[in-house]
């Protein structure tokens, strides 16, 4: 058993940035990435707003060493965790049990996209290159080998908690000694598949969304990666620098009340925060800075400010939701939100919530409007939740 | 690990008929959607999200309300206890196919949320407050060896203590559900649980 669970390295890759420092950057400048569509082929180029990663696939591929036909899905994730593995510099990485844990949603589809196209017009054509990744799995797979992780790997696919899911199931491989280092958290390209659910859905916005705003009308979907690398006690004591903060929290609830939509008391939610404090053995009043899911809609917002108000009134900590930079990133979200939190504590900032205007109505709180430096942050709370009420909530804590 | 297994009701909807451990409850040869409004009102139901359901979702819904409707006394189990393991041949492809026509002129989000085949499932576990493991296959016909394999699997290894299986399907105005309650504990109408039994009771609306 390790006792704690460190945070050794962190990558990410957004529609804000290429890297840590970038997205950094463009958090601090309040530089949203939501744009209009430039890269994804589609009906809704210059009608829908979303965040794209601002690279090319050839582009990508160059980085990643990788080829440029594979899913955008892979290519991202594979950014994200070389980034983040560099990062964490571990001593003798591959003499260690090492695991791979990677949420996705959309998987290989960008990719299946492309090939129905020639599929549907002759069934003689289409090629079967482009169908062959499409499972979720796909992409772990490829990702694990390049990375050269041989000991374990698993992909988790719960809709818009699968990253932070990732990141709590790797912790508790660690916890219970099957594994040394775990590169936890997740990816998702931009999709037609996803674009356009999410607009029979009614919930994109079409101009940039406003997270918790009264006026808030739906989210921008965004794509992008997010890891970071979990390490036991043992293999902290060998690091050559310090870890971030330790992942001192951790919980999954499910609210089983619709297919999609939150409970109206914000049932998950409330269980997934009140249980990921019960884990750490904080009180609410111990939680310096929310990173909130926050994706814009009417629905989400408003289950989630509830439960949020269950259980931190009357004391409020600052909050705010980074995909008003971002944008929803879906299955990346948690972990690129865990890379920033876990820079959060590092660098004793918080992130503005971006374009907030209007307090929710009966709300006694509202998210922070600027960006904060010199803040003594010790814990922060990163929500994720996903369609199907599927809650979870992680805390990073401060050393 | 083997423990007994009992069929202890079963339930099927079929061809304008409702019947509940071999006797028939409600007859009505209207179409689909009246039929299984009319289902609904027989049971005196009142569940204002049912009329939202596709008929997949409704279908099984109200097989499963039939099935449990007295004799089964849920507060015996807790909700991790209870699974539900079912499959069709047609997955959601009833829903599908309109929510394809509804693309024509505006995608229907109420269509869209039904189009998948597990949605049955989640929506007679929100009904019931079911939380154990839960299945859908899709399988060309009924497959009671594979089911029953499904069901032994998880009540020998005490992941469930009590599991709805079977077969829920619907395509146009076709439709067939036939759902068994499998239990631990014997019960006076009670039936071994096997792939035999549930086989036999499948079949019954063939006669």
């Amino acid at each position: 058993m390790s006792s704690s669970i460190y945070v050794a390295g962190v990558g990410v890759i957004s529609a804000i940035g290429n890297n840590a420092a970038e997205n950094l950057a463009s958090l601090a400048m309040e530089k949203a990435g939501i744009g209009d569509i430039t890269l994804l082929d589609t009906i809704y180029r210059e009608k829908l707003p979303v965040a794209e990663v601002k690279l090319s696939n050839d582009e990508l591929a160059a980085i990643t060493g990788l080829p440029s036909n594979i899913s955008r899905t892979t290519l991202l994730s594979v950014a994200a965790t070389q980034e983040a593995l560099d990062d964490a510099a571990i001593p003798g990485f591959g003499t260690l049990r090492t695991g791979f844990v990677s949420g996705n949603s959309v998987g290989g589809m960008d990719k299946s996209e492309d090939f129905f196209v020639d599929f549907l017009a002759d069934s003689n054509k289409g090629k079967l290159r482009n169908v062959f990744d499409h499972e979720c799995g796909s992409m772990t797979e490829i990702v694990a080998d390049k990375l050269g992780i041989s000991d374990f790997m698993t992909t988790i696919s719960t809709a818009c908690s699968s990253s932070a899911n990732a990141i709590f199931y790797a912790a508790r491989l660690i916890k219970n000694d099957v594994l040394d280092v775990v590169i936890a958290g997740g990816t998702d390209a931009l999709a037609k598949f996803t674009l356009n659910g999410f607009n029979t859905l009614m919930i994109l916005d079409k101009e940039f969304c406003k997270p918790f705003d009264e006026h808030r009308e739906g989210l921008n979907l965004g794509e992008g990666a997010g890891y970071v690398v979990l390490v036991s006690e043992k293999v902290k004591n060998t690091l050559s620098k310090q870890p971030y903060c330790t992942l001192s929290g951790y919980k999954n609830s499910n609210d089983a009340y619709h297919q999609t939509a939150s409970s109206p008391e914000g049932t998950g939610s409330y269980l997934a925060m009140k249980g990921a404090l019960q884990k750490s053995g904080l009180t609410p009043a111990d939680i310096d800075y929310i990173n909130l899911h926050g994706t814009g809609t009417p629905n989400n917002d408003s289950a989630e400010c509830t439960a949020i108000k269950r259980v931190f009134h009357p004391h409020y900590p600052p909050m705010s939701s980074t995909k008003s930079y971002t944008g929803h990133t879906l299955g990346a979200c948690g972990g690129i939100e865990a890379v920033f939190s876990v820079l959060a504590i590092k660098n004793k900032i918080i992130y503005p919530n971006l374009r907030f205007e209007t307090r929710i109505e009966d709300m006694p709180f509202e998210p922070e409007k600027n960006f904060l430096t010199g803040q003594e942050i010790n814990h922060v709370m990163s929500n994720s939740f996903g369609f199907g009420g599927n809650c979870t909530s992680l805390i990073f804590s401060a050393i | 690990m083997l423990t007994e297994k009992y069929i202890t009701g079963n339930c099927t909807i079929s061809k304008g008929a409702v019947s509940k451990n071999g006797l028939t409850v409600f007859e009505n040869n209207t179409p689909v959607n009246a039929f299984l409004l009319a289902v609904y009102q027989h049971l005196q139901l009142n569940y204002p999200k049912f009329y939202k359901m596709d008929n997949l979702s409704k279908l099984g819904w109200l097989a499963a309300e039939l099935l449990l409707k007295d004799g089964f006394d849920k507060e015996a189990y807790q909700p991790e206890e209870v699974g539900v393991i079912l499959a069709n041949a047609n997955s959601s492809l009833d829903d599908d196919l309109k929510y394809f026509d509804s693309i024509k002129n505006t995608a229907s989000p109420s269509l869209f949320v039904y189009t998948l085949p597990n949605i049955v499932t989640g929506e007679i576990c929100i009904r019931n407050h079911f939380k154990g493991e839960q299945a859908f296959f899709i399988q060309d016909t009924f497959d009671a060896d594979f089911i029953a394999k499904q069901v032994n699997y998880l009540l020998n290894n005490n992941i469930l203590q009590a599991c709805i299986c079977g077969w829920a399907d619907v395509i146009d105005q076709e439709y067939k559900a036939v759902l068994f309650l499998v239990e631990k504990q014997k019960k006076e109408t009670s039936v071994a649980f096997s792939a035999e039994n549930m086989e036999t009771i499948f079949k019954k609306d063939q006669v």
